[in-house]
Parts: C-alpha cells; sequence; structure tokens
C-alpha cells in the first residue's frame, strides 16, 4: 500500500470530508448504536422503556417462529444467490460471444435492475398474479394451479423468480465487463485447441473473472437478505402463514406492526451479526479459490 | 507437414479492405516469413489461415482440402500469439496439456510422452509447476511455444512472437526458433513488423503493404532485388536512399543525372526503355562512400548530421535539394556543414517508375535461376 497525501493542508481534508462523515453518523453509526442499545429494553410506542437485559434475546432464542424464518431467509438468500448468478453468467456469456446488437440485449437484461423495487414487485404481481396475471394462463396449462396466494412453497418460488429477475441486470454489468477484459487471444487459443464453449466457459472465463464472481456473491448475499424486502411487503406481506416471512421483513413487522422496538432491535442485531459472519466466510473462502493474478 | 495456398483471399471489415485478393503459395516445411508495416494486412491473413477470421472473398487450401469455411479447431493449426495467450490461473503444465485433454484426441500416456519431449527441447522442464504470473516474459512464451508443440500440427501460425521480448532476448529466441524449426521441419509462417526478424527466419519472406503482397523472395534476392519502390526503402536500415534523376543515353552509355551529379549506369535490362525519361535512383547506404579525391563520377554534398555507430559512421548529407544517408568509414574526420566527395558503387544501383513506384532497372543483372532457401520435400 502506498500512501499519498492528496491534500497538504489536512484543514483542507477535514472540510472535504465532513459532509460524508456527518451523514454518516446521523443516519448509520448513531442508527447502529441505538439498535443495539435498544435491544436490551422493553420499549414500545405507548409505555416509557424498561431495561431488560437479555430478555429480547432469550425470547428470540426460544421462538420457533423466529427460528423458521431463520430458515427461511438463508433457503432464500441462498437461492437467490445461486439463481441470479447462474442465469446471469449463462446470459453474460450469450452477450459477450454476440456479435451483432450486444447493447440491445445489454438494455434489455438491465432494464429490470433500473425499476425501483417496489414498482418491480408491482409488476411481477401483475404478470403473475392467480387470476389476472399475464403469464398466468400459459403455466396453468402446463398442468400447475396458480393459487401462489394461499399456496406457501408456490409464494416462495414466485418472489424468489421475482427477486432474481430483478438482480440479473446488476450481475449481468459485472460480468460483461469482467468478461469483456479478457484477452480475446485466450478465446482465439482455446477455439484453436478445440476446447468447447462450455469448457471454455467454465474452465478459462469462470476462473479468470473470479474476483467478479466473489464480489457479486457478497453483493447478492446482502441482497437476498436485505434488498428483497419491498417484493415480500408488496407481492405476499411474508404469507401465506410465513412462508415468505424473511428476517428483514420479520423484524419490519415487528418494529412497525407490533411496535415492539426492543424485541425488532434484538432481531436486527442478529441479522446484522449473522450476515456480517457470513460475509467475512466469504472472504476468506474467496481468497483460497478466488484468482487475483500473479 | 503439408503446404498452404491463398488464392485470391481478399477479407473486408466494415466496408474496410484489410486483405486485397492475395495470391500465396506456402510449401510444405517451409518457415515463411510475412513482414509489413501496421496496417498492412500481415495478421489479418494470419488469421484468416487460422480461421479466427473468415474470408471475404476467396480460397485456402491446406494440403489437398480447401479449408476456406472449416473451423479453427479442425485446421490441425497451432498458433502462437504476441501476448503468450497463457491462461492466467493454469500453471505451465496446464496450459500446455489443457487444449489437447479438451479436445479429446490423445490418450493421457500420449499427452504425458509429448509434454516430456516438447519441455526437454524447450529446456523449460523445472517451470511446469508455476503459473504464468511467476513466469519471464522468456520463458512465458517458450511455454506458449511447447503448447503449439505438443499438438504436433501441420502448421505453425505465429503472430509476433518475440515482440514483447526485450532486444536481447530476443535475438536468442530468434536463434531458438530458427533451431525448432529445422528440428521439426513444421510449415510455419512467421509475422513480424520487425525485417531483421524476417530476414532471419524466413527461407521466404512476403512483404505486404496496405493490404497486398509487394514481393514473395528469399532474403537476399529481396535485399539486391527489389521489385517495388516499397520493398525498396522497407527492407534495409537505414532506407535505400532515393534521388530524382533524368535517363540520359550517349551511344550504349547510360547516366543518371541530377542537378549536381551525374552517375554512370552499368547495361542493363530496362535502361532503353527508361532513357530520356525521369526515374528514382536508388542507392543504398551501403553503396556511397566517401572519396579522398574528386573524380568524374564522384559528386560533392554537404554533411548535415553525423551519427558515430561504432562500426560504421552514419552521414546524412545533401546535394541540390536532395537529402540521403551513407555508411562512411568508422572516424572518418568530417563535421556537420562540411562539403566532401562521394563515389558510388555503381554495381549495387536500381531505378524506380516515379509513377508507379515499380522497378525498372537493377544494375546487378539476376542471377538467372533463382536460389529457393527451402528444402526439398
Amino acid at each position: 500500500m502506498s500512501t499519498r497525501e492528496v491534500y497538504t493542508d489536512r484543514l483542507q481534508a477535514g472540510v472535504l470530508l465532513l459532509p460524508t462523515m456527518l451523514v454518516s453518523l446521523l443516519f448509520l453509526y448513531y442508527p447502529t448504536v441505538r439498535a443495539v442499545g435498544l435491544s436490551f429494553y422493553r420499549a414500545s410506542l405507548a409505555r416509557s422503556d424498561v431495561f431488560v437485559g437479555l430478555e429480547n434475546y432469550r425470547r428470540l432464542a426460544g421462538s420457533g417462529e423466529y427460528l423458521r424464518s431463520v430458515l427461511i431467509s438463508v433457503l432464500f438468500a441462498t437461492c437467490v444467490v445461486v439463481g441470479v448468478m447462474a442465469v446471469a453468467l449463462c446470459v453474460s456469456f450469450l452477450i459477450h460471444e454476440i456479435e451483432v446488437g450486444k447493447g440491445l440485449y445489454l438494455v434489455a437484461v438491465i432494464w429490470p435492475y433500473a425499476l425501483p423495487p417496489a414498482v418491480a414487485g408491482l409488476v411481477f404481481l401483475f404478470i403473475a398474479h392467480p387470476n389476472i396475471g399475464i403469464f398466468t394462463s400459459y403455466i396453468e396449462a402446463l398442468g400447475v394451479d396458480v393459487n401462489w396466494f394461499s399456496n406457501g412453497p408456490q409464494a416462495f418460488v414466485v418472489v424468489l423468480i421475482a427477486a432474481v429477475w430483478k438482480q440479473i441486470g446488476y450481475n449481468v454489468i459485472f460480468m460483461t465487463a469482467a468478461l469483456g477484459n479478457i484477452p480475446d487471444s485466450l478465446t482465439e487459443t482455446a477455439e484453436l485447441d478445440g476446447v468447447s464453449r462450455t469448457q471454455r466457459l467454465l474452465r478459462v472465463y469462470v476462473p479468470i473473472i473470479s474476483p467478479t464472481l466473489v464480489f457479486l456473491v457478497i453483493m447478492n448475499t446482502i441482497y437476498g437478505f436485505f434488498g428483497t424486502f419491498a417484493m415480500v411487503d408488496l407481492m405476499t406481506k411474508g404469507g401465506p402463514a410465513g412462508a415468505t416471512n424473511i428476517l428483514i421483513y420479520d423484524l419490519y413487522r415487528t418494529a412497525f406492526q407490533f411496535y415492539e422496538f426492543g424485541f425488532a432491535s434484538a432481531k436486527s442485531v442478529v441479522l446484522f451479526i449473522a450476515v456480517g459472519l457470513l460475509m467475512y466466510g466469504q472472504f476468506r473462502l474467496s481468497d483460497r479459490y478466488a484468482y487475483y493474478g500473479g | 507437414m503439408t503446404d498452404v495456398t491463398l488464392q485470391n483471399v481478399r477479407k473486408e471489415f466494415d466496408g474496410v479492405v484489410a486483405v486485397k485478393n492475395i495470391d500465396l503459395q506456402i510449401p510444405d516445411g517451409a518457415f515463411v516469413t510475412v513482414v509489413g508495416p501496421s496496417g498492412c494486412g500481415k495478421s489479418t491473413t494470419l488469421r484468416l489461415i487460422a480461421g479466427l477470421e473468415q474470408a471475404t472473398d476467396g480460397t485456402i487450401q491446406m494440403g489437398n482440402q480447401d479449408v476456406t469455411g472449416v473451423e479453427p479447431k479442425d485446421r490441425d493449426v497451432a498458433m502462437v500469439f504476441q501476448n503468450y495467450a497463457l491462461y492466467p490461473h493454469m500453471t505451465a503444465r496446464r496450459n500446455i496439456t489443457f487444449g489437447m485433454k479438451s479436445a479429446g484426441d490423445f490418450s493421457d500416456e500420449e499427452i504425458d510422452r509429448q509434454v516430456e519431449e516438447a519441455t526437454a527441447v524447450l529446456d523449460i522442464d523445472d517451470l511446469l509447476d508455476r503459473k504464468p504470473g511467476e513466469l519471464s516474459g522468456g520463458e512465458r512464451q517458450r511455454v506458449a511455444l511447447g503448447r503449439a508443440l505438443v499438438r504436433d500440427p501441420e502448421v505453425f501460425l505465429m503472430d509476433e512472437p518475440l515482440s514483447n521480448l526485450d532486444a536481447k532476448l530476443r535475438i536468442k529466441m530468434r536463434a531458438e526458433l530458427a533451431k525448432l524449426h529445422s528440428e521439426f521441419g513444421t510449415t510455419t509462417i512467421y509475422v513480424t513488423h520487425d525485417q531483421t526478424e524476417a530476414l532471419t527466419l524466413g527461407d521466404r519472406v512476403v512483404v505486404m503493404n496496405d493490404g497486398r503482397i509487394q514481393q514473395v523472395d528469399s532474403p537476399q534476392r529481396l535485399y539486391d532485388y527489389p521489385e517495388t519502390r516499397f520493398v525498396a526503402e522497407f527492407i534495409g536500415d537505414p532506407a535505400m536512399n532515393m534521388l530524382s534523376v533524368d535517363i540520359s543515353r550517349d551511344g550504349t552509355e547510360y547516366e543518371a543525372v541530377g542537378p549536381t551529379f551525374r552517375i554512370p549506369l552499368p547495361e542493363g535490362d530496362g535502361l532503353e526503355t527508361a532513357a530520356g525519361a525521369k526515374a528514382l535512383l536508388g542507392v543504398r547506404p551501403e553503396s556511397l562512400s566517401v572519396a579522398d579525391s574528386a573524380d568524374r563520377s564522384s559528386f560533392a554534398a554537404e554533411v548535415t548530421v553525423t551519427e558515430p555507430l561504432g562500426d560504421s559512421l552514419l552521414l546524412e548529407c545533401r546535394t541540390g535539394d536532395q537529402e540521403f544517408k551513407l555508411h562512411a568509414e568508422p572516424r572518418t574526420a568530417v563535421e556537420p556543414g562540411d562539403r566532401v566527395a562521394l563515389t558510388v558503387e555503381t554495381e549495387r544501383l536500381h531505378l524506380f517508375d516515379p509513377q508507379t513506384g515499380e522497378a525498372i532497372y537493377h544494375a546487378a543483372a539476376a542471377e538467372s535461376s533463382e536460389r529457393s532457401g527451402v528444402p526439398a520435400g
């Protein structure tokens, strides 16, 4: 690491940093500290806060409903990461290979990502609505009874598809950029050697773009746990019967529907620590497997 | 091993013509170098032979087979790239074997044997477990060569393989490439912008410019008998001097006449038609020398720049409004601004048509049968 002093005047540097630091302090670090503190209280709108120590955490550990939400979140996030990356990799490879209309395909793929999550959720709600959905009749023609308003597993799959669909564009941007950086001569060598397309993708391209893939695994994990809130809220409200009740939605309800701020804070602290640990594990793994050159 | 024939091959990229209907025959087992300035179409020609580009028009044959529309992998060619094109995440060994294993045409024992052979020849046995990032430029290029060798292809295609190496290593690898070719005898097509590489490596040299083949010849003939002004000026460093002259005739005596000089021309083909017209007199810098005293065939010039090269003294001179360069004896006592008398080795003169640039006369009569550097069989 080289340290280069861009500003010789420390005061000037400080002043320029100040706005960012203020915003971060006010909207990021202060709420974090406040949430951790609040998690040790019984807090609600009506009564004054009462210190309860680890009571909130004890309650969490004993809650079967919460445990189920954890399992659903982990399953959901895993499916999102794997689904998004598998589809995005195939799409990126196809876009990378095609010579005509590359830009058009890219725009088409990136479009869902450009939508606000709430709009994407609404759009998907109408695409797949059990009664009036555009795709519903076609899917029912295949012999599937579309009733995800009442069928839990179906609801999970529908929200999952919506979440994947929304996030593919983001992944494709990074993957096509990474693929574009691979020297043509590597592709040509593989072609001359008779390496098949699938082999070329899996044995040549994927290892070379692995740093980008690691970055995307992490971003998609965050998205899987936190970014899919709007879709759950708009499409299923966590139901039916808790089938799509992921942690972020669960804690939102605890806080803003049941007004149990202390309990919700405990939930958010647990989620924060869990995802933090997961990130750490992913970084450690990536150091071992990703190819960073050299 | 096989021969390669290009017939009327043309390549256009979005309306830009990169290769303009070229014909080229590469005999079985030859080492052919293709040389020209950047953008002359030499790399495109190589890529057309590899199948990485599809010809807009014309046919490419290997052996007796028309391969014009054939996939690169089915042409049985191996290519070595300027940037080595090694897979950065694989060890040297895996780089060498990956293609063979993927193609699935070789058994494991066969692959091991081939790798052992090739790496021994290239002296890279110790490097096989390292990744490209841990290898020097020269080592990387050896691994890339190893990858090409193990496939035992019909044709080797090399696209400026030594351009990324430093000067000393380049000379060493040049010698090794020549050795490899004499050992394996595989037909090799080698593209370079470096005329020294082209002349030292090639049995035959193809000079290209602006999408066209200017001349195909053995290195020495290319130097001695350039067919066009472009070849004359491209081959040789410093380039051949071009002086505007009128050709005058007096009985059977011919002279190239400039504003400040008259240079006698030995009898030869082409002089009779050139007489009375304007022409470009081509004189190589080593064919000019500083004379001790002025005589009938010498002429005066002013020295403008002196460049001591060690083994010779390069002089830039001016006579009238024409400038030219010459190699003088080292340690010749001349300074910029001096006037010197120059003599010309008249056996090494050339005349070119000022409009078309084609050669109209070479002072040294060409040998009747062309010496071929291509080994038979």
